[in-house]
């Protein structure tokens, strides 16, 4: 007996049906992306912040002193652990968290105002620059918090917690008529 | 008690982000130690009105155990390390 | 008819009228009114009964200090008590009622108790009502709870919705004022971010019933054009309708805002109320100042208001409170209040000066009478003349209100909540800020600065100073031309001399001068004393008006300086905030995050019933068609993992994955069992300890590499046993090379047991699983037909043959799908937490029931786990403490019940046959129990008085929460398959 496994998305549940028209506060939910955990072995957590910022195939997201997250668009689990793989594994482990998080891709001029319901990080762009990245609490909920443009961000959370943060976000965005679909 | 904590590594965050363990001026004793340094180290606490040091770890951030010296009568916060560091500097 | 809507001005909107109700009669008002102003305008001044005496009073002031004007706005479980009708907007439709009257706010039965007041002064409560002790729940309080109090708490579910928000900002302006605006300009110019908030629903504080021109136009204007400017700009965010009210520390305030407290009909998409947490770099507090009443007889008569309230009213709203007012003032704001109504056309019956001499300006034609008292009021339920006494002569003057003007305090509230106290000053005759530092300043009126050039000044100065501070550069902005200025001073007067009827001091408790005289004479002078002793500043209100003239009238009783009676002590709230609104959008279900396994769709389309595990829903068993009671699933979920097979879902445990060379070490240290040599591929129990030696948790650990190993931890420590692991790792030996990270949300783990796990299991794995190929706490990576990597765990909570199989989260549900339609041939069931719990108990596992901190390994019969050869672990040396080595501590045992149809409940005692229940007499307790469908009767774990050597005695199960008692016989905790027969099969 031989299958293909089907996998499902932590958001399958919230977000049946078809999919209405993204508003001018959108939230995306990536459906399929490779994420790792990198940890720095002691002593080589510079080299291998060095090696991560120069990669252009993904980007590292600060978690800890000498941990990221990495989110990659394009490859596999698989493709991004070997990929890390070759960039760092004698400096580094890695440890696959595809299916760990949730990537909550979210977007529009209202954005900060929203998100400000939830986290408590000055997110001024002055402060909180495109390409940063934080470990911060939205509500309750541990995420990662990324800023990808003026008025875009992405969280990746858990994923026992994805319809929690989901119905947070969605709380949050009540107000600004926030939108929710997966990412195309 | 602080509103804000500035965490070395994740920058400003509201102490929500934050567990607090306790003193973080006692040191492990040996295995070996006698029953009064053990017990001293697991039980006994001081209770100071001013300056301390505690362990504050930003479980909603890097997860890092961090040490807080603060002024429990002002409130004020003189320095924020991290615990590892402040580790191997002290007693180790 | 006394009370009016004058025939023009204001600043309310006369072609929006607006229908409300008050107490069931139909109203109107205008847009721009609040409840107070549209009050007057229909001639209703009445407005409550007083808490303790049930006097009728009237509105008084014009904002958030009022006392008496507390109605009840909306119905059912939309309505809102002790709202103040002066700072509530008026909308069309609202519906106010007053309070604390019976019937009738016109009639009300318990005004007898104003007769009785002789027999109620101060402390009244305290020595009344103290013996019998057991009347006070019974009979006094709730007496004494139905005559006091104010409005009603409504028991429905509050059907409005809340939110919270964050806002950081360079400078956070309080107060919208001619010092607040200025300020925010000057800030925001300058490039700061800027919030400014106000609790009014229209910015410009006092400009708005300013008769003063700025650069040649109406008050009003100017403040329209700066909020106009500010809107337009980006960095500025204005709140009005939002009262800070609370300073904590780092500088970050709390505030209001009430987004649609003014709406008949609320937008489902916004809050009614928000709540901000402002973290400010800089504040300044831009508060005002508050007109002090005057403590003179019958001051509490309805009409008696703040003459800036009546000035305001006139001005802002348009509205007159009487025909023939009287001023009594002892400062020039009473004159300017007369100068103002005497221009709308309001008649001034006369202006009582309690000076000497004042070179204040009456109003043409007026009546002066200077150093004059006013004694006593007149009128039934509104004043209809005062009576003034001069040089011993007493006259009747009469009128229909009364403005009173007793001097101005600034309203420094905030800047006093953390813990620095007010000073006084001699100058202002007033409380001012304590120098809290450069975080919070305080400028214009609440500075001490009363005229309006000087607050349109000190407020852009202070801002300047600010953006200079912070590195910006402010503009140098011109300041707006004002015009000649009256003088703003006053002369202190606590009490008015020779009062005739009560002068009261606090309205809303009906606090009075003879109650503070009480409390000082039976020694409770002290400011903190006096107002428990008199409940003065107690209520609602917090004393806004009333506090600053108690503590200038027990100065004077006392003979001493207000600065050696000090005030008593500020905390937040500013005023009140409704639970509502702290509690935000965390109510319900989302009062915490819930937390869903991969597997959570399998089991509800499987049938599961859910139970709460901490943040989880756990499966806790599969009822199926014709299973009455959740015993019976549980039981055959049992009897057929027994027989067959079943499959459950443990994917809420914990699991860490730990790599580095130290790895091993560091696991061997906590854990007080031996790891180092555990090899690779295998999995071993682990169990830890607190350093108090007492078991904190236990679960698996495998080696899945010579420096990589994964370990589990029950459902409910995973978050704690992570925390610890990162103290010992960072804190206790930062030198070990050890890293780790939380792998619980990445695998759907399913435990897969029975006799038939293997058949089941194999059709699906490429790797030979066989007991040869995959021996007993066997552990490692297996690849799934089809090539989906897993892991797969040789270990057992059952004692039968058992997997745990972990896939990616996210084909979990298709892997158990899987395992559900290769198992149906082998009769395979679903089961859950029910059943895994009887298993385990069969089987003589202890887990967190019995874990309960109390438990050390040996207790739990595990005392051959902890390692004598390490050198060191976490709990090593305390556990071998004498306390936790004696041979009489609790022992987990099992218990039959000798009556096989008892049943025994965890949470049981237990006592030897024939002995009284009591402390000394207690042998242990139940901590689990369940019904044995293998066994056909109940079987228990229980903790005995050194249990393992009582096997075979009789003991008797004491529950006293169900009133049952049974009769058990002590046995060994292994229920099933002592000799692990079937789990190494
Ligand atoms: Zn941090």
């Amino acid at each position: 007996m031989i299958r293909d496994y089907y996998n499902r998305n932590a958001l399958d549940e919230k977000l049946r049906g078809a999919p209405r028209p993204p508003g001018a506060n959108h939230l995306a939910i990536g459906h399929r992306q490779a994420v790792s955990m990198v940890l720095a072995v002691a002593g080589e957590e510079d080299s291998v912040e060095k090696l991560l910022s120069s990669a252009t195939e993904f980007t590292g997201r600060f978690s800890a002193p000498g941990e990221w997250l990495v989110v990659s668009e394009n490859d596999t689990p698989e493709g991004l652990q070997r990929r890390l793989d070759a960039l760092c594994s004698d400096k580094a482990h890695i440890v696959d968290q595809s299916e760990a998080r949730v990537l909550f891709r979210i977007s529009g001029p209202s954005m900060r105002r929203i998100l400000a319901k939830g986290i408590g990080l000055d997110l001024d762009p002055n402060v909180f620059a495109t390409g940063a990245s934080a470990n911060a609490l939205c509500g309750h909920i541990a995420v990662n918090l990324a800023r990808t443009g003026e008025d875009a961000f992405e969280l990746l959370t858990p994923r026992s917690f994805a319809e929690s943060l989901f119905d947070n976000l969605m709380t949050m965005g009540r107000e600004y008529d926030l939108t929710a679909a997966f990412a195309a | 008690m602080a509103s804000l904590i500035t965490c070395p590594h994740c920058g400003v965050r509201p102490k929500e982000e934050f567990a607090i363990r306790g003193d973080a001026s006692l040191v492990r004793p040996a295995p070996t130690a006698s029953d009064e340094a053990w017990h001293d180290y697991v039980y006994v606490r001081a209770n100071p009105r001013g300056r301390t040091l505690e362990h504050w770890q930003h479980v909603g951030g890097c997860r890092r155990f961090l040490v807080v010296e603060r002024d429990t009568f002002t409130h004020e916060v003189h320095s924020v390390t991290d615990g590892a560091a402040f580790a191997r500097e002290n007693g180790k | 008819m006394t009370a009016y809507r004058l025939t023009a001005g204001g600043l309310v909107d006369r072609s929006r009228a607006l229908s409300f109700s008050f107490d069931g009669r139909p109203l109107r008002g205008f847009a721009g009114d609040t409840l107070a102003s549209a009050l007057i305008a229909n001639d209703q001044l009445l407005a409550g009964r007083s808490f303790k005496y049930h006097r009728p009073r009237g509105i008084v002031s014009v904002g958030s200090s009022e006392p008496n004007a507390l109605v009840t706005i909306g119905s059912g479980a939309r309505s809102d008590p002790n709202t103040k009708a002066t700072v509530a907007e008026l909308y069309a439709g609202l519906t106010a009622r007053s309070q604390n009257r019976w019937p009738s706010l016109g009639f009300d039965i318990g005004a007898v108790s104003d007769l009785l007041s002789p027999f109620i002064g101060a402390g009244f409560y305290y020595k009344t009502f103290m013996w019998p002790a057991q009347l006070w729940e019974k009979l006094y309080e709730p007496l004494i709870r139905r005559a006091g109090g104010l409005g009603r708490v409504v028991l429905e579910r509050d059907p409005e919705s809340y939110e919270k928000s964050w806002a950081h900002c360079d400078l956070l302006v309080v107060g919208g004022g001619p010092t607040g605006l200025t300020a925010a300009l000057t800030a925001a110019r300058a490039g700061l971010r800027v919030i400014l908030a106000d609790e009014d629903f229209r910015l410009g504080g006092s400009l708005l019933s300013e008769t003063q021109a700025i650069d040649g136009a109406p008050a009003h204007v100017f403040a329209d054009r700066v909020v106009a400017e500010l809107q337009a700009l980006p960095n500025v965010t204005l709140l009005p309708r939002t009262t800070v009210f609370g300073w904590y520390d780092d500088n970050v305030f709390g505030a209001v805002e009430r987004v649609q407290k003014h709406v008949a009909e609320p937008l489902a998409k916004l809050p009614t109320e928000r709540v901000w947490r402002v973290v400010a770099r800089r504040a300044l507090l831009a508060t005002g100042a508050e007109e002090r009443p005057l403590v003179f007889g019958g001051n509490d008569r309805p009409g008696v208001m703040m003459a800036g309230a009546l000035r305001t009213y006139a001005n802002r709203y348009g509205v007159a409170a009487g025909r023939s007012v009287a001023i009594f003032t002892n400062g020039s704001a009473g004159y300017q209040a007369a100068r103002d109504l005497h221009a709308k056309g309001i008649t001034i019956a006369a202006i009582v000066d309690g000076r000497v001499a004042a070179e204040d300006a009456a109003p043409e034609g007026t009546r002066v009478i200077r150093s004059a008292s006013l004694i006593d009021t007149r009128g039934r339920r509104r004043v209809s003349g005062i009576v003034v006494e001069r040089s011993g002569f007493e006259e009747l003057v009469a009128c229909d209100a009364v403005g009173m003007s007793g001097g101005w305090s600034p309203v420094i509230h905030l800047a006093c909540q953390r813990g620095a106290k007010p000073v006084w000053s001699d100058t202002l005759s007033a409380f001012v800020a304590p120098d809290v530092g450069g975080g919070l300043r305080v400028a214009g009126s609440a500075n001490g600065v009363y005229t309006l050039s000087g607050c349109l000044g000190d407020g852009a100065a202070k801002a300047s100073a600010i953006a200079s501070e912070l590195g910006f550069k402010p503009t140098q902005d011109v300041m707006p031309e004002t015009g000649e200025e009256a003088d703003p001073s006053f002369t202190a007067l606590w009490y008015a001399p020779g009062a005739k009827s009560k002068a009261f001091v606090d309205f809303q408790n009906d606090v009075h001068t003879k109650d503070l005289g009480l409390a000082l004479r039976e020694g409770f002078g002290h400011v903190e004393h006096a107002k428990r002793y008199t409940t003065s500043g107690m209520a609602t209100d917090q004393g806004k008006l009333s506090n600053i003239n108690a503590v200038g009238i027990l100065a004077g009783m006392r003979g001493v300086s207000p600065a050696d009676v000090g005030t008593t002590t500020f905390r937040p709230f500013y005023t009140p905030v409704s639970f509502g609104a702290l509690a935000g959008t965390a109510r319900d279900k989302h009062a915490a995050p819930t937390r869903k396994s991969p597997l959570h769709e399998w089991a509800r389309k499987n049938g599961a019933a859910f139970v709460e595990a901490g943040p989880w829903y756990r499966s806790a068993w599969f009822p199926r068609a014709g299973e009455k009671t959740w015993r019976e699933s549980v039981d055959r979920e049992v009897l057929n993992v027994r027989a067959n097979v079943g499959i459950c879902d443990v994917s809420t445990l914990g699991k860490i994955e730990l790599f580095g060379p130290d790895a091993a070490e560091f696991l061997n240290r906590i854990y007080c069992n031996a790891l180092l040599k555990l090899p690779v591929g295998k999995a071993r129990y682990g169990l830890m300890l607190r350093e108090d030696g007492f078991v904190y948790d236990d679960g698996t650990v495998s080696r899945l590499a010579e420096e990589h190993f994964l370990v589990t931890t029950t459902t409910a420590m995973a978050g704690g046993v992570m925390s610890h692991m990162e103290y010992c790792s960072q804190v206790l030996w930062p030198e070990l090379k050890v890293r780790f990270c939380s792998v619980s949300d990445q695998w759907a783990q399913i435990a897969i047991a029975g006799p038939k796990a293997r058949s089941v299991l194999q059709q699906l794995i490429e790797n030979d699983i066989s007991d040869a190929g995959f021996p007993f706490l066997a552990a490692g990576t297996v690849t799934l037909k089809g090539g989906l990597k897993a892991r797969l765990f040789r270990i057992s909570f059952s004692g039968e043959l058992a997997f745990e199989l972990a896939v990616p989260a996210g084909f979990g549900i298709a892997v158990a799908d899987q395992l559900m339609d290769v198992g149906r041939a082998v009769d395979i069931c679903a089961y859950g937490v029910e059943a895994l719990n009887v298993l385990r108990l069969e089987k003589g596992l202890p887990t967190h029931a019995e874990f309960d901190g109390r438990v050390t390994p040996d207790d739990a019969g595990l005392g051959r786990m902890v390692s004598p050869h390490k050198t060191d672990f976490v709990g090593k040396h305390l556990s071998s403490r004498y306390g936790l080595t004696a041979a009489d501590r609790m022992q987990l045992v099992g218990l039959k019940p000798v009556d096989r149809e008892k049943d025994i409940r965890a949470g049981a005692h237990l006592l030897r046959e024939g002995m009284k229940p009591s402390t000394l007499n207690d042998q242990g307790w139940v901590s689990s129990a369940c019904f044995s469908p293998v066994l056909g009767h109940h079987i228990a774990f229980a903790f005995l008085k050194s249990g393992r050597e009582r096997y075979g005695e009789r003991i008797v199960v004491w529950d006293k929460l169900r009133d049952q008692e049974a009769v058990a016989e002590v046995c060994d905790p292994v229920f099933v398959d002592p000799e692990n027969a079937r789990m190494k099969a």
